[in-house]
């Protein structure tokens, strides 16, 4: 069979090669066969698949997807996996240890930060006991 | 069983509307699956896991990465098959197309691992019996295969994979890759010429050696 040949067999029995009849259909694959012989990027084609060709089992692989389908995860999460890790529990302690800091300074700012009322108390002369300015005031009730 | 059936923004449908012939063999399986049918499911694994598998490892250059992406794939397919348009593409070109945005996505997640420290990026796809390797011409030669594909720009590798493992068209290719069909072409065009020159090379330099 000839290229002219197939190209008019193509538009009498369609494009798919298997479902011409015989003897048509094995002429025809003997020409695309010769073809391919003949293509060198069919060739190149033929060879990378090849060196693609990678152990694997398709059972297998079809009870782990039907695993994940009934577990309801497609993927498992980054961050149980980033927080059981080495560089990701470091990353959490160094986190927790900034939150603490800066927390802790916070505290600090607010407890050291004296009121309007003591600070009238201090310029006024009166002691800045704990108790506050509370003694003083009975000091002067006493008067 | 299918209660979780949401769409997935993930995943796209096959967007462009080139006419195929239709294998009824997939498109059938598809319709099963989308009613729940898990038996389809595997016979569709069946059908197409191990090309799938073949491409996302020489994609990648990881089993390991692979097996996962293959494993996602099937599991979108669960999800969406309902989504699928007949009318639009093949099923093969679907699946590649999900494949190959899961592959992106699994390089882009290692890339952001080995730059935390998490991971190291390491081709890790299992050469057959690598001490047998050696022994003869022929595997040698697919060796430099191996090594000339991952030495490619990552789209051209794509393009030579989805045209040798899943067997594509160029205008599969292009809706798989989402570019045009000039460009699909382009890329499969540099990289089986970046192909040729490192077999070329890796045989002057194998001449020399002997010599």
């Amino acid at each position: 069979m000839t290229r002219d040949e197939f190209e008019r067999h193509s538009l009498r029995f369609g494009a798919a090669v298997e479902t011409w009849p015989a003897p048509f259909r094995q002429q025809a694959l003997a020409l695309l066969a010769a073809e391919r012989k003949d293509d060198p990027d069919a060739a190149l084609d033929r060879l990378v698949l090849e060196a693609a060709l990678t152990d694997g089992d398709d059972q297998a692989l079809a009870r782990k997807v039907l695993a994940r389908i009934e577990a309801g995860s497609a993927r498992p999460s980054l961050l149980p996996r980033l927080l059981f890790s080495p560089a990701g529990f470091a990353a959490c302690v160094a986190a927790v240890l900034v939150a603490a800091t800066l927390a802790g300074y916070q505290v600090a700012r607010l407890q050291d930060d004296p009121s309007d009322t003591e600070l009238l108390a201090l310029a006024s002369g009166s002691s800045l006991a704990d108790g506050g300015i509370a003694a003083d005031a009975e000091g002067e009730g006493s008067l | 069983m299918r209660g979780s059936d949401s769409p997935s923004k993930s995943c796209q449908p096959v967007a462009a509307t080139v006419q195929h012939d239709q294998p009824r063999g997939d498109d059938e399986l598809l319709a099963r699956i989308a009613g729940g049918n898990q038996s389809a499911l595997s016979e569709l694994i069946a059908r197409h896991g191990r090309g799938l598998r073949m491409f996302a490892a020489r994609y990648l250059g990881n089993a390991g990465d692979a097996e996962d992406v293959v494993q996602e794939v099937f599991v979108t397919v669960w999800k969406q098959a309902a989504r699928f348009d007949p009318a639009k593409g093949r099923a093969s070109t679907w699946l590649y197309r999900i494949t190959a945005n899961r592959c992106i996505d699994q390089r882009r997640r290692r890339a952001l691992r080995s730059f935390i420290g998490l991971d190291d990026i390491r081709d890790e796809v299992a050469a057959p019996e690598a001490d047998a390797e050696a022994t003869t011409a022929a595997r040698q030669e697919l060796a430099i295969v191996r090594d000339g594909l991952s030495r490619l720009p990552e789209r051209q590798r794509m393009a030579v994979l989805l045209r040798a493992v899943g067997d594509l068209d160029i205008a599969a290719i292009a809706e798989v890759m989402g570019g045009s069909i000039g460009s699909a072409e382009q890329l499969l065009v540099r990289g089986r010429r970046a192909l040729r020159d490192h077999l070329a090379m890796a045989a002057v330099s194998r001449e020399r050696e002997s010599s």
